[in-house]
């Protein structure tokens, strides 16, 4: 009876020095993660950042807007007198609806619209966040840290 | 006059860096096992950690909440924070720093590391906060019921030396340190896990058990309320590593090197071993400990007494 | 029997996974009653489902249970492909199991990690669970370009064929992952405290748990063996050898040690998927306009149990109803009885070894 006793405590005993061995074996490793603000992980290719646009690429088929799940993106156009070009007068992006799922970037028909590599994405002004002008080249320039 | 004063201001200042020491030392430690690197941005390795932290706790805003017990509230931190200092007295660092050799220094060192039980059932039953207050109760219980096992094993020490100062002590450990003695590895076992218990370490730390309780007593503290608790948290760590280096390790006897070097590389060493206990073991349950207090510790503890006291007679 | 405490457990605490509200009757500190209080995650996901054509709402499965969006966006597509009758090619099908399979064991490893530092492991497991899910999230990120929400699956395929060289980045990932689950076995599973903590806590009995409809890692652990790859086997998981592991007693320890040997099966089925591969186009084009008619109720082997969607099609671009049936919001039901007569620090680990997520509860 006590010799269970004294034999449960000392089984116990191994099993904790078990854990501390594991931990100790993972004190000696490398640390797994980045010194984030100085060293940067590139982004993978497929990876989903903020919408963007090739304007000289859209046909302005609407379909980005259509597929929208949360209608982040507004199009819209006037076609010039000859009925035939069109011309976008406003291409913006909310990016406080968008929920960065791709879909437009994958229906586009001439890959005018994408998802690019930012991943900084944090605004000063809340303004410039809900109404993102995608025609402008200047675009992401206010976003902190990202270059667009 | 001015001496003591001095020795005093020398002990807060000491209690103050070492505190923030053993703040970033713990961060390291924690992010080493975690595969992690923890703080780099301020200092060299984040070096510097601790004072940034300790500008952003002094400039927050002091939250005192709604119905607070205003005294129990306003006075806890320092019941904590002062027996943490009082307990520096008697502290020998190197054969000639002690603040005061007492020759009770063992049981003066004992009851008032005990003291800090009052101000954390202080911060918990004024927090005017459930959580707080089952934290308090928790650890009174706990502190109370792990000061049985901890006398039981400094008792073993005392009577080995057969003397009640510190110094005394360390002088009855020239001829060998009292950890490599049969029964006195025992007795240091169960001052270790008791005393891990004294100070809410884990897998003791039920009285602040985060996943249950907040933060337990100190969950309503903010600003440099709460940085004393910290800090009379991370100093009675130093105490009781300190403690065990004087008992068990030779305190500051050791070659080559300076006694107070000594000292703190045995203290600091034991204060790693905590540390790595911390981030290795899951917290026990309240009655698992309560259990394991009454049921195998002081057994065990009252045996070796009773066994080596025996051959100590003969 | 002195004065009862009432104890609002949640929505902010660290340990209620998410925004759960418990609000518990203390007697000194043995829970008496408990009471849950959700909806403080409720985003109408069931009338947004309304909405949106059948492609749109699939990003919005991914906020369901966010710790396996893989496996909802299958357990969606599958329902709506089934309602419309869309082919899959079979790499489409083979990739969906390798997928979900390692959307499984992500899960899993979360909820490994969450559940020891309920019991207050200091963050030390759950940081080595979510090293090893790193690996998986970043091949998701280079698999379907994000690491959380994932949005991969398509009806009728996957968004894009994985890229080349993630075959060897499976393998090397499942020869780590078996090092990794005897470091798990050594600090947690048979670790004393653990132990002590965890067996015989919170024993859901088989009859309970089924009348409770609890299902998935947790049921398995009351003994029952059911699973619905074996049961019903959907894509093709008739085609692959694997066991079902079951717990003996039903404590917190079961549902914990199930979930750790149902990452070794998971493993073993990707192993097997990984070199049965076919060849062959996965891709389905999202501008495919979808529309039918009928009714289907469609249930999958999620990560925490069964999801079920029930989807009423009336020949619209939408779905004119959308029921969501959530492994969570079942499992969860069981907690009230669990946890009566436990200590707090227990109730604490029972919730934990329920394994639930907010998002799937509230919808």
């Amino acid at each position: 009876m006590l010799f269970i006793y004294i034999k449960r405590i000392f089984i116990g005993f191994y099993s904790l020095l078990k854990g501390f061995k594991v931990t100790f074996k993972n004190l000696l490793k490398k640390p797994v993660t980045l010194n984030y603000p100085v060293v940067k992980q590139p982004m993978k290719e497929r990876f989903r950042g903020m919408v963007d646009l090739y304007p000289d690429k859209c046909v302005i088929c609407y379909q980005c807007i259509k597929i929208c799940p949360t209608a982040a993106l507004d199009l819209g156009h006037k076609t010039l007198e000859d009925n035939k070009t069109k011309n976008i007068t406003k291409f913006t992006f909310n990016a406080e609806l968008c929920c960065f799922c791709g879909l437009c970037d994958e229906i586009c028909p001439t890959e005018a619209i994408f998802l690019n590599q930012m991943y900084e994405v944090s605004y000063f002004d809340h303004k410039d966040l809900i109404k993102i002008d995608l025609m402008s080249p200047e675009k992401y320039k206010n976003v902190d840290g990202g270059t667009s | 006059m001015i001496p003591m004063l001095l020795s005093g201001l020398a002990a807060i200042g000491f209690i103050a860096f070492s505190a923030m020491f053993l703040i970033w030392l713990e961060r390291k430690i924690s992010a080493w096992i975690q595969n992690r690197m923890g703080p780099m941005m301020t200092g060299f390795h984040g070096t510097l950690q601790p004072i940034a932290d300790t500008i952003k706790l002094l400039l927050k805003e002091d939250i005192v909440p709604k119905g607070v017990d205003f005294l129990s509230w306003w006075l806890a931190p320092f019941f904590v924070t002062v027996p943490v200092v009082m307990a520096f007295l008697v502290i020998p660092f190197s054969p000639k720093w002690i603040a005061l050799d007492l020759n009770v220094g063992v049981v003066y060192i004992c009851s008032v590391t005990s003291l800090c039980v009052l101000g954390i059932f202080m911060a918990g039953w004024g927090s005017n906060n459930k959580y707080s207050l089952l934290g308090g109760m928790r650890s009174a219980a706990q502190i109370i019921s792990y000061e049985v096992p901890l006398l039981l094993s400094v008792l073993l020490v005392v009577m080995e030396a057969g003397t009640l100062s510190m110094q005394g002590i360390i002088h009855a450990q020239s001829h060998g340190w009292f950890i490599l003695k049969p029964h006195l590895t025992l007795a240091f076992l169960i001052y270790f896990i008791s005393a891990t218990a004294e100070v809410n370490r884990v897998p003791f730390d039920i009285p602040e058990a985060e996943s249950e309780l907040v933060a337990g007593y100190h969950t309503e503290y903010s600003g440099m309320k709460f940085a004393m608790f910290f800090v009379a948290e991370y100093t009675n760590m130093f105490i009781i590593s300190a403690i065990a280096t004087t008992l068990f390790l030779g305190g500051w006897q050791g070659p080559w090197l300076p006694g107070v070097v000594w000292f703190l590389l045995k203290s600091y060493g034991v204060i790693v071993l905590l540390m790595w206990m911390r981030w290795t073991l899951p917290r026990v349950r309240m009655d698992q400990m309560m259990s394991f207090a009454w049921k195998v510790l002081t057994p065990i503890a009252l045996l070796n007494i009773l066994i080596s006291g025996w051959f100590m007679v003969k | 029997m002195g004065d009862l405490v009432t104890i609002n457990m949640g929505p902010q605490h660290p340990s209620t996974h998410g925004v759960l509200y418990l609000e518990l009757q203390l007697d000194g500190e043995v829970v008496v009653g408990c009471k849950t209080h959700l909806g403080y995650l409720h985003r109408s996901i069931e009338k947004i489902a309304e909405n949106r054509t059948y492609t749109q709402f699939i990003p919005f499965t991914d906020r369901l249970d966010y710790l396996a969006s893989m496996n909802n966006n299958l357990g969606y597509c599958l329902a709506v492909e089934k309602l419309l009758n869309v082919a899959v090619t079979p790499r489409a099908q083979y990739l969906r199991v390798i997928i979900a399979e390692l959307n499984r064991v992500v899960s899993h490893l979360v909820a490994i990690g969450t559940f020891a530092q309920d019991l207050g492991a200091y963050a030390t497991p759950l940081f080595y669970a979510f090293s090893d899910r790193e690996k998986i999230v970043e091949l998701f990120d280079s698999i379907c370009g994000s690491r959380l929400t994932y949005n991969y699956m398509r009806i009728g395929g996957v968004s894009g064929d994985i890229p080349a060289g993630t075959e060897q980045v499976i393998k090397d990932f499942i020869k780590y992952e078996r090092k990794q689950l005897i470091e798990y076995n050594e600090l947690l599973t048979y670790n004393a405290i653990f132990l002590a903590r965890s067996k015989n806590i919170g024993i859901l009995s088989k009859e309970a748990a089924i009348n409770y409809s609890v299902t998935g890692p947790i049921l398995r652990a009351s003994g029952v063996k059911w699973d619905l790859r074996k049961e019903e086997p959907y894509l093709v998981y008739d085609q692959f050898n694997f066991d079902i592991p079951v717990g003996t007693v039903g404590d917190s320890w079961d549902r914990f040690k199930v979930k750790l040997d149902e990452i070794e099966q998971s493993l073993r089925i990707i192993e097997q998927a990984i070199g049965a591969i076919p060849e062959g186009n996965p891709v389905s084009k999202v501008n495919r306009v979808f529309r039918g008619t009928g009714e289907i109720y469609l249930r999958t082997e999620n990560p925490r149990g069964e999801l079920g969607f029930y989807l009423v099609a009336e020949g619209g671009f939408n779905p004119t109803r959308c029921k969501i049936r959530s492994p969570s919001f079942s499992n969860l039901s069981a907690l009230e009885e669990l946890i009566k007569g436990l200590n707090i620090s227990d109730a604490v680990c029972v919730l934990g070894s329920l394994d639930i997520v907010m998002g799937e509860i509230d919808r």
